[in-house]
């Protein structure tokens, strides 16, 4: 595939979706604002600078490497929010991106290109899921040291200082670990991303309702004629289990010994990384199922009618 | 040189019964500007998409040698199209339309769009959907005119225009487009405004071809009698296929090419006769069948 017009596809994506850039724009200068205005130490790790948290700090003073597991999950913290946003703007991105055209008529412009089915629905793709997650990973990366900058200038001279240490070590780890969940992220919604463009391409209006609609029926049916629920039980768990595999468990500020809390920092630092996905195999039969679902929207695309 | 387009027993129906290309076939060669014509429905669209690679159909069709089936992608690299004017995206600014077509179209010279647009008002850094709609265009025509392709197709292009912009199209199409090697075909309602310009006809009715002439040819094959009243039952007993009275007095147009058709002479002995505009000679041709025997 060619790489200029690959470069081409993405950018017109880019020009015609300004909301892949503003949404994880706007997200990161809220998170930046919440961290100047507010009187915590902002993300995950609640702990007020006014507040008790002798143990807390016992704990801190005597342990540099709690130190650092602290800082990771502080930082780990502030980019869920954000890869959560670019998700909802990608998944009505994808919903959208063949439909639009259609609606328009520019996919007549953009046929009379000489640019395939294929390679215009791939833009899509590699747009949803790898130009705007690694943009926003690189966004979080910004946002994640403005944050601690902000924080650590607040925290100067508190009992809390020990926390405005920054631990390049672990900083470089944990950008690591960001951006091996957002490889993960994409492997395990690419199904959904190719089901939403078949949806995209098929839909003759409204691609939402085309597009929530079907599963819910089908749940709604299981339910009455087998009082079952493997549909719902199937999706809510492809919906929800990256963030189970990367979400931050029994955060710091609800320990009440320093063992409760050591074991806590621990685990929460060792749930961080979704590398546990990529050893499952329903994750690479979805990845075998998207590509299947982008040659069909592909395909879909190739003699859908409408002028 | 082989045919530009060639089509062969071009089938097409949707869905149960309604046919939209009934065995079409015909050819294009190079260098021509082509009128395809038909009222609403008569597969003129569907032709366009067939040649176009952007609907299935059964029969034989080639563009410029090229399957448009199979080889739309590469076939585009050679053809431009301009469907009408509300196809280009309205949400992107001038520059970066040429952005898109110099990314993605091997045969695009930005430069040339540049010097094309340059005489026009359209401001590089406006969106499509601010300019007006003989400014899209255009913008439209500038994108093409820096492409070298070798067929254009235009399916209905001046519909919503003003006079001026309908003009102003053509008239670049004809002095700054049009170079003898390439090819044009054109599909319009508007047959009046496009016959100076073309050199060959296709007349499509019911998914069928009911005429494929050059324009030379029809003033040898057809002739239009203008009689007045007391002359008109003469001028019908010579089996005209179509007749028209306007302010009393009948016009008549005959198809030199039928087996049972007058001559020239006998002909001008009973008026006025001249060669029928394109126009007419579309009304006579488009009447349904039933009507025409009638007359």
């Amino acid at each position: 595939m060619n790489f200029r017009v690959m470069k081409t596809l993405i950018e017109r994506e880019l020009r015609e979706h300004r909301a892949l850039i503003w949404a994880p724009l706007i997200t990161a200068i809220v998170i930046i604002g919440t961290a100047v205005l507010s009187s915590t130490v902002s993300g995950g790790l609640q702990v007020s600078i006014d507040g008790d948290s002798s143990d807390f700090m016992a704990m801190l003073s005597a342990d540099g490497e709690h130190q650092r597991a602290v800082f990771s999950v502080w930082m780990a913290a502030l980019v869920l929010p954000q890869m959560l946003i670019a998700m909802i703007v990608v998944f009505f991105y994808l919903l959208d991106s063949l439909y639009t055209e259609r609606k328009d008529r520019s996919i007549l412009f953009w046929k009379s290109m000489p640019v395939s089915d294929l390679q215009t629905v791939a833009s899509k793709v590699l747009t949803g899921l790898v130009v705007v997650p690694l943009g926003v990973w690189a966004l979080s990366l910004v946002t994640g040291l403005l944050v601690f900058l902000v924080a650590s200038l607040k925290l100067a001279g508190t009992p809390l200082a020990p926390l405005a240490e920054f631990h390049v070590g672990a900083w470089f780890i944990l950008q690591a670990v960001t951006l091996q969940n957002t490889v993960v992220a994409s492997l395990w919604y690419a199904p959904i991303a190719g089901y939403l463009l078949v949806v995209s391409v098929y839909a003759k209006r409204n691609p939402f309702l085309w597009a929530v609609l079907p599963p819910l029926l089908l749940v709604i049916f299981e339910n009455a004629a087998f009082d079952t629920s493997r549909v719902a039980g199937f999706l809510v768990s492809r919906m929800t289990e990256f963030f189970a595999a990367v979400s931050i468990r029994n955060t710091s500020s609800d320990a009440a010994t320093g063992d409760a809390l050591q074991s806590s920092i621990t685990a929460a630092y060792d749930a961080l990384g979704a590398l546990e996905l990529l050893a499952r195999l329903d994750l690479w039969l979805g990845v075998v199922v998207a590509a299947v679902l982008v040659l069909l929207a592909a395909r879909l695309r190739r003699w859908r009618d409408d002028a | 040189m082989s045919s530009v387009i060639r089509a062969r027993d071009v089938r097409k129906s949707y869905g149960k019964g309604r046919t939209a290309l009934a065995g079409v076939n015909f050819d294009v060669a190079a260098g021509r500007i082509v009128g395809l014509m038909g009222p609403n429905g008569a597969g003129k669209t569907t032709a366009l998409k067939a040649m176009l690679g952007l609907t299935p159909f059964d029969g034989e069709l080639s563009v410029l040698g090229r399957n448009p089936q199979r080889e739309r992608d590469a076939l585009m690299q050679d053809v431009c199209f301009i469907a009408d004017v509300a196809v280009l995206p309205k949400w992107m600014r001038v520059e970066h339309t040429l952005d898109f077509v110099a990314g993605v179209h091997p045969r695009f010279d930005r430069a040339r769009a540049e010097e094309v647009l340059a005489k026009t008002t359209i401001k590089l850094g406006s969106r499509v959907g601010q300019l007006s709609k003989g400014m899209i265009t255009q913008l439209h025509l500038a994108l093409i005119m820096a492409i070298d392709a070798r067929l254009l197709i235009l399916d209905e292009p001046t519909l919503g225009l003003d006079l001026l912009s309908r003009r102003a199209l053509y008239e670049t199409l004809l002095n700054d487009y049009f170079d003898h090697e390439r090819t044009i075909l054109i599909t319009t309602h508007q047959v009046e405004e496009i016959e100076n310009l073309l050199t060959d006809v296709l007349f499509i009715r019911d998914g069928q071809i009911v005429l494929d002439a050059t324009v030379d040819s029809l003033s040898t094959r057809y002739a239009q009698l203008t009689v007045p009243r007391e002359r008109l039952s003469d001028a019908v007993s010579l089996g005209p296929i179509f007749t028209r009275e306007v302010f009393g007095v009948s016009a008549l147009i005959y198809d030199t090419a039928k087996g049972a058709a007058p001559t020239r002479e006998q002909l001008s002995v009973l008026g006025e006769l001249r060669t029928p505009s394109i126009a007419d000679l579309f009304v006579a041709l488009m009447q349904p069948a039933d009507t025409r025997a009638a007359s």
